[in-house]
């Protein structure tokens, strides 16, 4: 075993539909790997069962060598695995602060500590200005910039990131960019979902390319741009 | 006719203080956990009786009644979380079963109280010195006077829990989004555990209060409590607690106001008024918290 995180085999259905059809994925410490695929290709349903969100109908997950298949999502998270939504899911109605101050709950540090933790979170993703704001009171961009800062609180080894550019300006698209190149430098693997190829090209140590439920291609960014399945998936010729 | 109007408002803030606390861990125990607690006027009725046993048995005056029902309450609703709840999540619409299931948990607490108090209606007697207090003209019983400032203390102290506590804020992320908490690393169980506990404590005060403002209780008395809740938490707007607090204040006062320019036999079909009368105008509730999911 070679990944950090490691699917094996997975298959997910939902009713008569094959979501994922033995989808074999692994990322290494460090590496940055892309999900492209067209909607319904089964990248979201991946994403869902690594987080435990979704329990699969066959395969394995392993964590650091760890079986994680049907654990609960928070013994799950406990194990270092983060994750971010295309919509993001934050505590609208809370401070961008008390935000997050939620994933540290457990946290073994006094409440002034985990303030000024999440305070300098605020500061690398530039929203420590609005740190008193309820999070409902950001813009759609700025609110996957907190959810990424949420999830970095538990200083994950995997994250995951489910369309962090989709619907963001391309200035904060590109400070996400950033982040995400920061996250990968500093040692922690990161799966990526996005439809924006240009961004996916750009970050991608490697790239699995999704369809109907099963991987069609997978290899660097030159071998994904040749690949006729992958052109296929995606043109329709 | 000006002092029976005074006199409605204040026993419609009285009573709504109770009303507020029925609705809030109602509210609470929805929002968390997304179960229908059907069997909530119970825990309420279960607290009065607890004040009742202990008036009867120890000569405890009922206000030293309050922490012994909220300790003995919560101790209980832990264990009781994990009885009932966990398994609803198997089945294929949780929220229904939750509402069939814990119907069958206030039928079963019902007959409990039967058997252990019989059909009788019990009161506590015991008065206060003095009797009354008078504020401006109205003069209102020093029980119930106190039973609001315990209503109020506890309001207090809960928004303080839920705003300012790490585990405050969890729940209220829980009521927010039940997903992503779970991803953070939150386990939703202990935190529905904790839900659950509290809401119970919370009913047990309740049903102490509910001793000390109302003349009588019985172990059928539940039904009722748990309908006031449900109309303040549709009111309040649903899995809001502090919506809740507000909407039962205000239930209270519409209510006692109604019996002074309505016969009394109508004052409960206010309460239905209003129900439906908010599910069809306003489904999200009088404090419009839509935006809190």
């Amino acid at each position: 075993m070679t990944g950090l995180l490691e699917t094996r085999a997975l298959v997910k259905r939902f009713g008569g539909i094959t979501a994922l059809d033995g989808v074999d994925v692994s990322v290494r410490r460090g590496e940055v790997v892309g999900v492209i695929g067209v909607n319904g290709a089964g990248k979201t349903t991946l994403m869902n069962c690594v987080c435990g969100l979704s329990r699969p109908d066959g395969g394995e997950i392993f964590l650091d060598g760890k079986r994680i298949t049907r654990s609960a999502p928070h013994d799950i998270a406990h194990l270092g695995v983060g994750r971010t939504f295309q919509v993001p899911r934050v505590f609208r109605r809370m401070s961008l602060l008390d935000n997050l101050l939620v994933p540290v709950l457990d946290a073994a540090a006094p409440d002034w500590e985990l303030e000024r933790r999440a305070a300098s979170m605020l500061e690398r993703m530039q929203l420590l200005e609005l740190r008193h704001n309820h999070a409902e009171e950001l813009s759609g961009g700025q609110q996957k910039l907190l959810e990424m800062a949420r999830m970095l609180m538990r200083e994950p080894k995997v994250v995951l990131l489910d369309e962090p550019f989709a619907g963001v300006h391309p200035t904060l698209c590109r400070f996400m960019i950033e982040q995400i190149e920061a996250m990968a430098a500093a040692g922690t693997s990161v799966l990526l979902i996005s439809h924006d190829l240009t961004s996916i090209y750009r970050l991608s140590d490697r790239i699995v390319a999704l369809n109907q439920g099963q991987i069609i291609a997978e290899g660097d960014v030159e071998a994904i741009r040749g690949s006729p399945a992958v052109i296929e998936a995606y043109l329709g010729t | 006719m000006h002092l029976l109007i005074l006199n409605g408002l204040a026993n419609g803030l009285i009573v709504g203080g109770i009303y507020a606390l029925v609705g809030v861990s109602l509210s609470l125990l929805y929002g968390v956990l997304r179960v229908v607690n059907f069997a909530h006027g119970e825990f309420v009725i279960g607290g009065s009786f607890v004040a009742y046993v202990l008036f009867q048995r120890f000569g405890l005056p009922p206000l030293a009644a309050v922490p012994v029902a909220a300790v003995a309450f919560f101790a209980l609703g832990w264990p009781a979380y994990y009885l009932l709840i966990p398994r609803l999540a198997r089945s294929e619409d949780p929220e229904a079963m939750s509402f069939l299931l814990m119907y069958g948990v206030s039928i079963a607490l019902s007959a409990t109280l039967l058997l252990l108090f019989e059909a009788d209606t019990r009161s506590i007697d015991y008065s206060f010195t003095p009797t009354s207090v008078a504020i401006g003209p109205v003069y209102v019983s020093t029980a119930r006077l106190l039973a609001f400032a315990v209503a109020v203390l506890v309001s207090v102290a809960l928004a303080w829990f839920l705003f300012r506590t790490l585990h405050g804020k969890a729940l209220r992320a829980a009521i927010m989004n039940r997903d992503a908490i779970q991803i953070l690393g939150v386990d939703i169980h202990r935190l529905s555990a904790l839900a659950f506990a509290l809401a119970s404590a919370l009913a047990g005060v309740t049903g102490v209060l509910v001793a000390l403002v109302f003349p009588a209780f019985n172990a059928f008395s539940g039904a009722e409590y748990a309908i006031i809740g449900f109309v303040v938490v549709v009111l309040g707007g649903l899995g809001n607690p502090i919506g809740a607090l507000a909407a039962g204040v205000l239930y209270g006062l519409a209510e006692q106001l109604a019996t002074v320019f309505l016969p009394q036999a109508m004052a409960p079909i206010v309460g239905f008024a209003i129900l439906v009368g908010t599910i069809m105008l306003r489904p999200e509730g009088l404090f419009g918290r839509r935006a809190v999911r």
